[in-house]
Formats: C-alpha cells, sequence, structure tokens
C-alpha cells in the first residue's frame, strides 16, 4: 500500500468516550498512524486536511438539525461511513429521553428553553446510508482494529454477530442470570466485547444492541419472572437501543 | 518389605486419609494438573498447583473437559506471508486430567471418534495423548443429571487411566492402564482386598436411587422421526433465546469456526480456531447471505435432531451423555428430557 488510508473522525451527541478509545489503542497506536493517516480528528490533531477521506468514523446520535447537516456533509466526503458506537448506531443512551415529550426534557436540565431546538435522539441511519456499525458503549477496541484491518485488507471484518452469552460460556463465567436470577441482557445482546460485564460479576447492559437472531419478548417475560416491575423491564430495553425493533418488542412485551 | 510393596503397584488399593493427600501432591507436583476447582458458586476444570483447590465433591463444571482436548481457542499455526508459513509449536507436556465424571468419559469416546478416525485431527490427537485421565466414578447425583437413563453413568467401566470411587472418607482407585499405573508408583501400597468391590457396587446402587430426571430412550428415533412438524417446536421457539449457551457447554459439541488473526502489518499473524454453535443464526449462513436454517425452530430441531438421531449412523451412539449442562445453562429453562417426554406424551395419547 503506497498512500496511508485517510481517516477522518466526526462527533455529535456524545460523551466522546467512543473517540477516546482511538487514543486508548496506545500499544498499537504507532503501528496504527504507520497504515492510516487521522486526516481530520479534532479530539487528537490541531490540523485538520480537507476531504474527500477513505473511511468516516462517526461518534453520537443526532439530536438537532445542525447535526444532521454535519452528518450529511461527512457522508460526501467519505467512502466509507462508520457509526463508531451504540449512539451512532441506535441512538445510544440519548435516545432515552425519546418516550418523554421534547418540552419536559428540555425544561430539566435548560432554564431558557427558547434557546434549545432539539429533537429526537436517532443513530445516524436514520438520516445518511451506513455502511458498518461499531456498537457498544464504548466501542471495543479490539473490534475496532478489527475493523480498520478489514478495511486496509478489502476484506469484510470479523465482527461477532451472536449474543454475549458465547462469549460468557467460551470464558466460563458464571452465569449472572440462571446462578443469580439478576436481570442480565446478554442473551440477546451483541457480543464483541468479550462478555465485560458477566467477567466483573455484573449483569449485561444491553449497551452493543440487539443480537443477529435476539428474542427480547422471551427475555423479557424471565425478567417478569425474576421479579422485576414492568417499568423496570421496559427501562432495561430502552437504555441503548430501544428504538432497534429487537428491543423494543422486549419493552412492549409484559 | 517396603521395597517389593513400591516396586509392583497393584490393581486396585483403597486410599485414605495421609495416603490419598499424598498421592495428590505427588502428582501435582509432577504433572500439569487440570481439575475441578470452585468458581463462585459454579466449578470450573483448571489447572491446579495446590491440591488443596480440587474440590472432588464437584457436580459438573461450566464447560466439560473436552475443553483440554478440542480448546475453545485454539490457534493452529502462525503465518508470515514473506517467509512463508510456520507451524505453531506446541508443548509436549503431559497432562493429567482430575476427577472426570462418567458422562464426560463418555463424551471423550464420541470425541474421540469424530477427531480419530476419518478425519484425524492433529491438534485434538495431539491435547488427547498427552493426557493421563484419572476418572471418578458418581455417588452424588446432580438436579439436571440423567446420564443413568443413557447408559454412560453413574459407573464407568473403562476408557480411564486411573478410576476413583469415594467410598466415603477413603477411595478406591482401580488401575486401568500402565499409564495410570505410573501415577501411584511412588507411594508404598498394599493391594484392596476384593471385598471392597461389594462397598463400591453398594454406593453406585445408592447412587442410581437418586437421579430424579429421566430420558426415554426406548423408541426415541421413530419418536423424532414422526414428530417434525409436532407443535412444540413453535413453542420452543417462541421461547429459545438462540444465545447458544446449551452448545456451548455440551461435552460432546465440536463444531467450530476458523479464522485469521492478522496483525497490522498485514503481514504475519495467526490462524485460529474456536467453538461454533449450530444455534448461531450466522452459523448455516452462506455466500451472498442465503442461510439454511434462518428459523429459529429449525436450529433447536437441529440441535436435538443431531444429538439424539443424527449421531446414531455417523459415530454409532446417541449424541448425548446426560451431563445435564444444557439444562442447567439455559436461561429459559429449556429441558431437552423434558422435550423428548412430552412428545412421547402426546403420541401416547394420540393412540
Amino acid at each position: 500500500m503506497s498512500t496511508k488510508l485517510k481517516v477522518s473522525v466526526y462527533k455529535l451527541s456524545s460523551c466522546a468516550g467512543c473517540q477516546l478509545e482511538f487514543l486508548n489503542l496506545e500499544p498499537v497506536l504507532l503501528d496504527l498512524v504507520g497504515a492510516i493517516e487521522f486526516s481530520y480528528f479534532p479530539m487528537a490533531r490541531r490540523r485538520y486536511e480537507p476531504g474527500p477521506y477513505d473511511i468516516g468514523f462517526v461518534e453520537g446520535a443526532v439530536t438537532c438539525g445542525e447535526e444532521i447537516e454535519r452528518l450529511k456533509k461527512a457522508r460526501q466526503e467519505c467512502r466509507i461511513l462508520v457509526a463508531l458506537g451504540s449512539c451512532a448506531c441506535y441512538g445510544g443512551l440519548p435516545s432515552i429521553k425519546n418516550w418523554t415529550p421534547e418540552r419536559v426534557i428540555v425544561s430539566r436540565v435548560y432554564e431558557n428553553s427558547s434557546l434549545i431546538h432539539s429533537i429526537k435522539a436517532y443513530g445516524i441511519d436514520e438520516y445518511v446510508q451506513v455502511d458498518a456499525y461499531l456498537k457498544g458503549c464504548p466501542v471495543n477496541k479490539d473490534e475496532l482494529v478489527e475493523f480498520i484491518k478489514g478495511t486496509l485488507l478489502g476484506i469484510r471484518p470479523r465482527l461477532r454477530p451472536h449474543s454475549v452469552c458465547v462469549e460468557c460460556k467460551l470464558n466460563e463465567y458464571e452465569c449472572i442470570s440462571v446462578i443469580k436470577r439478576e436481570p442480565c441482557m446478554g442473551p440477546v445482546t451483541t457480543a464483541g466485547c468479550g462478555a465485560l460485564c458477566p467477567s466483573r460479576g455484573k449483569a449485561c447492559d444491553g449497551c452493543r444492541g440487539p443480537a443477529n437472531d435476539a428474542n427480547a419478548e422471551s427475555l423479557a417475560r424471565t425478567f417478569s419472572e425474576y421479579g422485576l416491575h414492568r417499568s423496570d423491564i421496559v427501562r432495561r430495553f430502552r437504555k441503548f437501543a430501544g428504538l432497534t425493533q429487537e428491543f423494543s418488542r422486549g419493552a412492549d412485551a409484559v | 518389605m517396603a521395597v517389593t510393596r513400591t516396586s509392583s503397584v497393584p490393581d486396585m488399593v483403597v486410599l485414605s486419609g495421609e495416603l490419598w493427600q499424598e498421592l495428590l501432591k505427588l502428582v501435582t507436583a509432577q504433572y500439569k494438573v487440570i481439575g475441578p476447582v470452585r468458581r463462585g458458586s459454579e466449578h470450573v476444570f483448571a489447572p491446579v498447583k495446590d491440591p488443596r483447590d480440587i474440590d472432588m465433591a464437584y457436580v459438573t463444571t461450566i464447560l466439560p473437559p473436552k475443553k483440554v482436548f478440542h480448546q475453545p481457542f485454539q490457534v493452529l499455526f502462525s503465518f508470515d506471508t514473506e517467509e512463508g508459513t510456520l507451524a505453531e509449536e506446541e508443548s509436549g507436556e503431559e497432562k493429567v486430567l482430575w476427577g472426570i465424571h462418567p458422562c464426560d468419559m463418555h463424551a471423550i469416546a464420541i470425541l474421540d471418534k469424530v477427531y480419530g478416525i476419518e478425519y484425524p485431527d492433529p491438534y485434538y490427537l495431539r491435547n488427547r495423548e498427552n493426557t493421563i485421565i484419572v476418572a471418578k466414578n458418581c455417588t452424588e447425583v446432580g438436579e439436571n443429571c440423567f446420564c443413568l437413563s443413557m447408559g454412560t453413568g453413574p459407573a464407568l467401566r473403562s476408557g480411564y487411566d486411573l478410576l476413583l470411587t469415594d467410598l466415603g472418607g477413603r477411595y478406591l482407585v482401580e488401575v486401568g492402564t500402565e499409564k495410570g499405573r505410573k501415577l501411584l508408583s511412588g507411594l508404598e501400597l498394599v493391594p484392596a482386598p476384593r471385598v471392597v468391590l461389594v462397598e463400591k457396587e453398594k454406593r453406585l446402587s445408592q447412587a442410581r436411587q437418586k437421579f430424579k430426571k429421566r430420558m426415554i430412550t426406548q423408541g426415541i428415533q421413530e419418536l423424532l422421526e414422526e414428530n417434525f412438524r409436532h407443535p412444540i417446536w413453535e413453542e420452543l421457539m417462541r421461547e429459545c433465546l438462540a444465545c447458544g449457551s446449551c452448545t456451548m457447554v455440551c461435552p460432546t459439541c465440536f463444531c467450530y469456526n476458523v479464522v485469521d488473526k492478522i496483525d497490522l502489518d498485514l503481514k504475519t499473524g495467526k490462524r485460529q480456531r474456536e467453538w461454533d454453535s449450530c444455534m448461531l443464526l450466522e452459523y448455516a449462513q452462506v455466500a451472498l447471505g442465503q442461510n439454511f436454517r434462518r428459523d429459529r425452530d429449525a436450529r433447536i430441531k437441529q440441535r436435538i435432531y443431531h444429538k439424539l438421531l443424527y449421531y446414531e449412523p455417523q459415530f454409532g451412539t446417541l449424541g448425548c451423555v446426560g451431563c445435564g449442562r444444557c439444562i442447567g445453562a439455559c436461561v429459559k429453562r429449556i429441558d431437552i428430557t423434558d422435550v423428548v417426554s412430552r412428545l412421547a406424551e402426546s403420541v401416547e395419547s394420540d393412540r
């Protein structure tokens, strides 16, 4: 490869935790910048180079009209557009506001609501075509590197599409659901995190959104059997990916 | 006198107290021992340094001991596209697998056929040949155990290097092979009297009384063949989470996927394999996205029919050994014995 891939990183409504993961790639960061060039990455570089770019990573949910404009421009200047993290994939944490009237949400945070032009929080594919989704809150560093390598080689990167349970079992973590009877989202959530939360004895939060054959209704019934109140079940399914068809079925199941 | 005793290890000995502790110390000092240890409220097979970590009273483990031979992640080789392919070095270290239950021993016997006959698998066979197996008969029975129905327990007849039976505070140790005898060679031992076999049989028949779970095996092939369109499959489709746990914990599942882990220089990397599962949607997906088992009920049926129907012509045995792990691991408490019983009941009521 003679010229490096030009990469841009954009930020919409988000905590910046996903783009921070690029900088957390320390052990391979030097190898990485040998293969790609961060042409537009305001968090890490003061100097910007103009597009077009080979890969554009978009972090964050779309929550106002101005962001739609910036997103559409990003789409235009990038050959491959990637949703970086669950906010960009599904709306993520900002999307928890979507089930409360905008006026109520705004007045809870801001004194002068006339300055706020907030709309419902969506993932970026509500407005533009997306070529790849890197899920998670934050994204998984290994998956991020795997994706870049795949793109450099021109092959499909291997991103685990199945449930978190598979990784839990492969690593022999104690089952949070069966043993502790806690409402673990693992059985319906996309793997790729290495079952991070269960490895620490904590129930999966569902941050990576629905797995490829998520049966959320059935899991919601089990949560109900574990004694979870209906509103708590709804909250669990709406925390990161409530807008997805799969998780909205879970929220509506009981 | 002591000299003649140690030079030949008898076929059958009873060890208690100090001698038992001495055996554990001796074996863990000389070999890499993999035995049942606690993890939270569950158990796993893990390397044991201190013999006190071994919990002989374990009922079951999260993953079966097959993981020692057919590893969840196994590097096949590392490669360098400029230098050519390099084979991965394997340690030839002899291991001891300690305290394997009869169900898991039967499962290993099935995997020996899968990986040892038609297409011998060098990775499996290397791990298998380097391992001494110390099995343990079951005198206690877990809530999900049904090996008695499958004819795979609670007593083991063959396949072991050493066989242990808990006689209450002391262990009967039977020698199966010379590899097994080697483990006992550092101890001063006297042959156990034949009468101890009566005690062993008493303990095992007591264990047989303790089973609560039962699998109907008589006529099971016909039962499954005739009920491929039974309404129970639709019901299971609504319940099953398709999470794959049942197949991940199964001691006879043998499917794997092969993936390349390429380094960032894009020139070097490792080819590795890892366990795969027919319960996962992507398992039967082929090029251009076509999927032969897109529906969840098709995958549920594949799992159950493979274990109880398709193994027989392939390997001459049922593919289920009654360890009960799939039942214990299922968030929805889907129970393979219950599925078969309900099929049998519905056929019965139709008559």
